[in-house]
């Protein structure tokens, strides 16, 4: 036996599973993520576009929605892939294939395929009309930043995808973790529901690719800049409300503010309104509300952005590597 | 009250346990460790894994408990009138743990009955009374477990086989696989040797361990043996003796998107030297093609192939590196009559060409005259995969006294499975006669 016979390396077996994934996008049916991230995007976009990146709330349910989506188009991307073909895969590390060019290969393979989903999605948010901001702090264009935010969600999100096919035997196990891997994206992104600052929650939050994308998203849109409607909302939900002598003797307030109130007695709550609206007034109380809204994790600025993009890397980082360390074991595997 | 309440019951379920220990040959003090207690009663019921998972989750629950108690202690200790949070979901833990605990005693209750040859109606009262079932099954001596059919230990064959050339010269001591609770041997003492250019039937029922001894002869799972392909020892000289071993696997595991030249491609580029020629390896991979008839193909998709092209192609795909080793898994299971027949023809002519070719077919006999070795493997009564016998074709039938290969498994078959439950016997027979040879100046 010749001692120095020598088999190709890491780099061209990636090169070689490189071409494999992209025969698969081709023949089979892998393509079709791109299409169906234009459809789910389009659906999101018709709900959220009238008030993202407009007044706060639209903002972090916009922030929340896309980010849904990228998590949802990310899992799907890879939940499967994996673990569908691990008897080939076992197969061919048998005959000397390195998991980590075949982990690599899929890197590259589904960074190509995000990039793809995460432009769909901007060119979607355009024809919906989704105001995007105005101003940049990474790349001096907001639609690349928040594109390099969609596609580090994304990415991440199928990394992570990747690992829950590398752990487990099968597709219907895989399939049967997804909805456990989304709640637990959607319940802990910090976006709806608030945990207390030392709560266990909310160090779990830190953990979620949703909660980085969303601070990105709400970064890059100004978030802490923008007016909140919910009081305003509030009122106009009471625009028949006819102030009243008795109403105002009921208020457990102020002497000064019932005296106030007072001058405002056989109005209704409706004609106050349009007359606060004639004059604009409506928008200083809207943008007064927001100002004291304001969340620092959100502040606009590029530490908060280049934080959030970070953590999404290392986030993708970590899911590559438990891949390659968990596929090292697929000669383990029983027939 | 709830307190003595726990400590009766806990006594009592002791008292039941121990007592069924008894019965069933088990060390009687096994019965007062909860949890292992179960593992020891799935062996009793030949539920060994579902044992293995209780005692898994019976661990989980006690460290769920015991959490549980601290979180409260912490609780009342910081003045909480309600359980915390890490209270309560130490607490959600141990209701959760408490389904497949219920899940697997039934699994292993289930089992019990089984080998008492017993109404599985038995186990709604295992589940709740335990402890008196237990008892009731301890005292009626109508209830006796079925027992084992006790084998006297085969000795083994004390051959070793030498080797030179280009033979494949085997040593398998044993195989044994351990785990955190127990070892078992799933090969011992095998000893052969084949020569270059002979193929070589692999024999043996299912579980008699064939895959096993692939898996173990080609280094991929390593047995405790000595395995030298010439002078070359495959296990120290893994890494590089991988590539001349050809091991097709029994499924066409390929990916439908590729092409077959594409699939040839990329195998000759993982299995070929890389100081081979481009040119050189594209000569190779027509080469391939031709020889099994896929050059017409080579543009189609794997998907598109069928049963027959398929398992050419998974032959080609290992056959590109040129092995001196070649092992196919069932590579018939699928084909029809004369595409088999065709497929080991190739076979036979790649055998011819000075490889050692080694088949697992479970259809020999429509090929029997294209090898010229057999190795039988059977299971004894430890379920241990043995050589029964290694020898040429002709000889073959006249050590078992069969006509026919089917007729041969059907001799070291177990009982259980339709066989005549002969293989003892047979490894026996087979050891003594090898150990005259040996005495009469042969080697294995």
């Amino acid at each position: 036996m010749n001692e120095n016979m020598k088999y190709i390396g890491r780099t061209k077996q990636t090169g070689i599973y490189i071409g494999k994934l992209f025969r698969m996008f081709v023949f089979q049916s892998d393509w079709k993520v791109i299409p169906m991230a234009a459809v789910i995007a389009a659906i999101v976009c018709s709900v959220i576009g009238a008030t993202m990146n407009k007044t706060m709330e639209g903002t972090l349910r916009g922030a929340f929605a896309l980010s849904c989506i990228c998590i949802w188009n990310g899992m799907f991307n890879s939940i499967q892939s994996v673990c569908r073909e691990r008897a080939i895969i076992k197969r061919e590390h048998r005959s000397g294939m390195h998991i980590s060019s075949y982990v690599a290969a899929h890197m590259v393979y589904q960074a190509f395929i995000c990039i793809g989903q995460s432009i769909v999605i901007l060119v979607v948010m355009n024809i919906s009309k989704v105001k995007l901001a105005e101003t940049s702090f990474i790349t001096g264009s907001s639609t690349i930043d928040m594109a390099i935010t969609f596609f580090l969600i994304t990415y991440a999100a199928d990394m992570m995808a990747l690992l829950v096919s590398s752990v487990v035997k099968n597709p219907t196990t895989a399939m049967t973790l997804v909805p456990f891997l989304l709640i637990f994206q959607l319940i802990f992104s910090g976006s709806f529901f608030s945990f207390g600052e030392k709560s266990m929650a909310n160090k779990a939050s830190n953990f979620t690719i949703s909660k980085w994308g969303i601070v990105s998203m709400c970064s890059v849109g100004y978030y802490n800049d923008l007016p909140m409607t919910s009081l305003w909302t509030a009122f106009e939900k009471m625009k028949d409300l006819k102030i009243e002598h008795s109403t105002l003797e009921k208020l457990d307030a102020d002497r000064e503010i019932v005296l106030i109130l007072s001058q405002l007695e056989g109005y209704k709550m409706g004609d106050i309104l349009d007359e606060l609206k004639k004059n604009g007034t409506d928008e200083i109380i809207k943008k007064k509300c927001g100002e004291n809204a304001q969340k620092a994790e959100y502040e606009s600025n590029s530490m908060v952005i280049e934080d959030s993009w970070s953590n999404l890397i290392l986030f993708t980082l970590l899911f590559a590597g438990l891949s390659v360390v968990s596929l090292k074991f697929i000669d383990k595997d029983k027939r | 009250m709830q307190g003595n309440f726990s400590l009766i019951n806990f006594i009592t379920t002791c008292v039941g346990f121990c007592f069924f220990f008894k019965k069933c040959g088990v060390k009687v003090w096994y019965g007062l460790i909860p949890g292992y207690r179960e593992y020891k009663l799935s062996e009793i019921g030949n539920r060994k894994s579902e044992g293995k998972s209780y005692l898994f989750y019976s661990i989980l629950s006690t460290i769920a408990i015991v959490a549980f108690e601290i979180s409260s202690a912490m609780d009342e200790q910081n003045g909480l009138t309600d359980p915390g949070i890490l209270t309560q979901w130490f607490a959600l833990i141990y209701v959760i743990i408490i389904v497949p605990l219920l899940v697997y005693s039934i699994r292993i209750y289930i089992g019990v009955c089984e080998r008492f040859g017993k109404s599985k109606w038995w186990i709604v009262l295992w589940i709740f009374m335990d402890w008196i079932v237990m008892l009731f099954w301890s005292l009626r001596k109508d209830f006796q477990p079925s027992a084992a059919e006790v084998i006297e230990d085969i000795p083994d064959s004390g051959i070793t086989s030498t080797g030179s050339g280009t033979e494949l010269t085997v040593n398998i001591t044993d195989r044994t696989v351990k785990t955190l609770m127990s070892s078992r041997t799933l090969l011992k003492d095998i000893h052969l040797k084949v020569k270059p250019g002979h193929m070589v039937l692999l024999l043996g029922g299912s579980g008699a361990g064939k895959t096993t001894f692939l898996n173990a002869i080609t280094g991929y799972e390593k047995a405790n043996a000595e395995i030298e392909l010439g002078t070359e020892n495959i296990y120290k000289n893994y890494e590089q003796l991988k590539h001349s071993i050809g091991f097709v696997p029994q499924q066409d595991l390929m990916r439908g998107s590729d092409t077959v030249y594409c699939t040839l491609s990329d195998a000759a580029a993982l299995r070929i030297p890389k100081s081979v020629p481009v040119a050189e390896r594209k000569q190779r991979i027509d080469e391939v093609l031709d020889i099994f008839g896929l050059g017409m193909l080579k543009s189609s998709l794997v998907d598109k192939l069928s049963g027959g092209q398929r398992k050419r192609l998974s032959i080609a795909m290992e056959y590109i590196s040129d092995p001196k080793l070649f092992i196919l898994d069932e590579p018939d299971s699928g084909l029809d009559g004369v595409v088999a027949k065709s497929l080991f023809k190739k076979l036979r002519e790649i055998a011819d060409q000075g490889r050692i070719v080694i088949v697992i077919t479970h259809t020999p006999d429509r090929v029997a005259d294209m090898f010229d070795d057999v190795i039988v493997l059977a299971k004894d009564h430890d379920r241990t995969g043995r050589l029964t016998y290694f020898g040429s074709v002709d000889e073959v039938f006249s050590f078992f006294g069969k006509d026919s290969f089917e007729k041969i498994l059907t001799a070291i078959n177990q009982k259980e499975e339709g066989g005549e439950g002969r293989a003892d016997e047979l490894v026996k027979k087979y050891n003594s006669m090898m150990q005259s040879k040996t005495v009469g100046g042969e080697t294995a």
